[in-house]
């Protein structure tokens, strides 16, 4: 039959042609071919293997698995659909993977039509990501982004289709919507009288003016623009940071004077209690050696007491040297039964021993032996200041005066005047302040106290020699004219 | 510019594999052959 080899040989062309796009990647085209191939002869095992294969190459692997079944279960032995066959249920795992793309795919379609466009975009996204090769599902989505204004998603979405499948329809036609719009958009843009520059950055868009509002600014302006920059960085810093630097300094050292003040104050309280400790340490240290020398003072005084009390009963005793040792005794520190033994015994000893010193003591002082003088004075005046109604404080400050311990004697002398004021002692004593004082007064003129004057009567001079050598007598003198007291008759010659 | 739901309208589902046993039965496997004997028939 001629025409059997006719539709034989027309189906071979058809299939021919169908590899020949094929393998410059116009996958449209081959299926077209091939489908016209196996339209001629349906037992075209090459072209129906063939037709499988360009399903797959654009991800509709269902679509050729039909056909790869359909040769084999025609074919012959040695047909390569077996080997396609077994290759795609090998990874059954990518197979489920694509068929849930293929059904997200078809879920988008859904929500298309139900106006879900944002659903739809999730769900082919979705495709995508598992079955990369799907043509459907980038056109199906690039061609939502279009719709909805977003060409800069639908354009990398496109390139991607068209590597899959060059010279398919819905790709061209997707294509040249975009290069419409884009012109478009073109237009607008110059009748706006921007520009604007178009990019994506992952998946935004961005759209931004070519040109800033503000000319592109000279090299001079630049130079302007960092000088006063600098000036106000400057300014700021000196403003701005510079006090808050030194306040936060200053407020450091406050801080830290603060903390040395509280320091030092501390430390002098601590002085403080430490000092009044040692001083109330020394305190008690000074009485208590106080008490020790009391205690010290009053065994002594006791000793002499007892003494002085042996050589007053045996009545064989020596007023000087009792007095002395009765004077040496303190009189505070014995008890009562001690001071009234003490009494007695200085009202017997004291006015004899007195008495005596005072004598010894003005013979000292006439023969101006003014240590001794001095020594027997003090005695008297430590067992009666008032002895002889201050004649010897008297006596006393005068030996000093003229031994020259003028202290002393001033302090006696003023004692005297205190004691005896508007007496003639007193008046001694004030001469012989005002001695000291170098005002007036000689120091030898200065008389001690029952110093005896010897008063010289005034040398009668007689005459009755001068008369008998003379050969003056009284008788036959005229004495005319001296009546005994009668001196009427006086007449001046 | 472009039509949104008519060309929505070329979009048509995309097989799933638990069609594919369906698809194979629906399969159209007539050729140019069989048109040529249906002819033939037709004239006898």
């Amino acid at each position: 039959m001629e025409y059997t080899e006719k539709i034989i040989r027309q189906s071979q062309y058809w299939y021919n042609e169908g590899l020949r796009k094929a393998q410059i990647k116009d996958i449209s085209g081959a299926i077209l071919s091939l489908r016209r191939s196996l339209k001629y002869n349906h037992k075209n095992i090459e072209a129906r293997n063939l037709l499988g294969l360009v399903y797959y190459e654009r991800g509709e692997v269902a679509e050729g698995l039909v056909e790869w079944i359909i040769s084999k279960n025609l074919g012959t032995s040695d047909n390569i659909a077996g080997y396609f066959i077994k290759e795609v249920q090998k990874s059954s795992e990518k197979l489920e993977a694509i068929n849930d793309a293929v059904k997200c795919y078809n879920q988008s379609l859904t929500f298309c039509r139900q106006q879900s466009e944002d659903m739809a975009i999730l769900q082919l996204k979705k495709a995508l990501e598992v079955h990369p090769s799907f043509l459907k599902a980038y056109q199906l989505l690039a061609m939502i982004y279009i719709h909805k204004g977003q060409c800069s998603k639908a354009r990398p979405l496109i390139k991607e289709a068209r590597k899959l499948d060059t010279t398919n329809v819905q790709t061209l036609r997707l294509m040249h919507e975009l290069s419409v719009q884009h012109e478009q958009k073109m237009k607008n843009k110059e009748e706006r009288g921007s520009e604007v520059v178009e990019y994506n950055l992952g998946n935004d868009t961005i759209i931004q003016p070519k040109y800033a509002g503000v000319k592109r600014v000279s090299v001079k302006s630049a130079f302007l623009n960092l000088i006063f920059g600098v000036v106000a960085g400057a300014l700021i810093v000196w403003f701005l940071i510079v006090p808050a630097v030194q306040t936060v300094k200053n407020d450091h050292a406050n801080k830290q004077m603060i903390q040395y003040g509280e320091q030092i104050n501390s430390l002098k309280s601590q002085i403080s209690a430490q000092t009044r400790a040692l001083d109330q340490y020394r305190k008690n240290e000074k009485d208590v050696v106080d008490n020790l020398e009391t205690a010290a003072g009053t065994a002594e005084s006791y000793e002499k007491l007892m003494t002085a009390n042996d050589q007053w009963k045996t009545g064989n005793y020596s007023a000087e040297n009792l007095c002395q040792v009765l004077l040496g005794i303190k009189k505070d520190s014995l008890q009562d039964t001690g001071k009234t033994l003490y009494d007695r015994m200085a009202s017997d000893v004291f006015p004899v021993a007195a008495s005596t010193l005072y004598s010894s003591g003005n013979e000292s002082y006439d023969v101006a032996n003014y240590e001794t003088a001095i020594r027997n004075y003090n005695l008297v005046v430590q067992m009666y200041e008032d002895y002889d109604n201050g004649g010897a404080l008297l006596n006393l400050g005068l030996s000093y005066l003229k031994s020259g311990n003028k202290e002393q004697a001033t302090t006696k002398f003023k004692r005297l005047i205190e004691l005896y004021p508007n007496t003639d002692k007193a008046k001694q004593a004030q001469a012989g302040l005002d001695v000291i004082s170098g005002g007036k007064g000689n120091i030898e003129d200065l008389k001690r106290a029952g110093e005896t004057v010897q008063i010289q009567e005034p040398q009668v001079d007689n005459y009755e020699s001068y008369d008998a050598e003379a050969g003056y007598t009284d008788e036959g003198s005229d004495m005319t004219g001296y009546d005994n007291g009668n001196y009427d008759n006086y007449t001046e010659e | 510019m472009l039509d949104f739901e008519e060309e929505l309208k070329k979009f048509k589902p995309s097989l799933e594999v638990e069609d594919i046993e369906d698809a194979v039965y629906r399969e159209d496997m007539s050729d140019m052959t069989d048109l040529i004997k249906e002819i033939i028939n037709q004239t006898k």
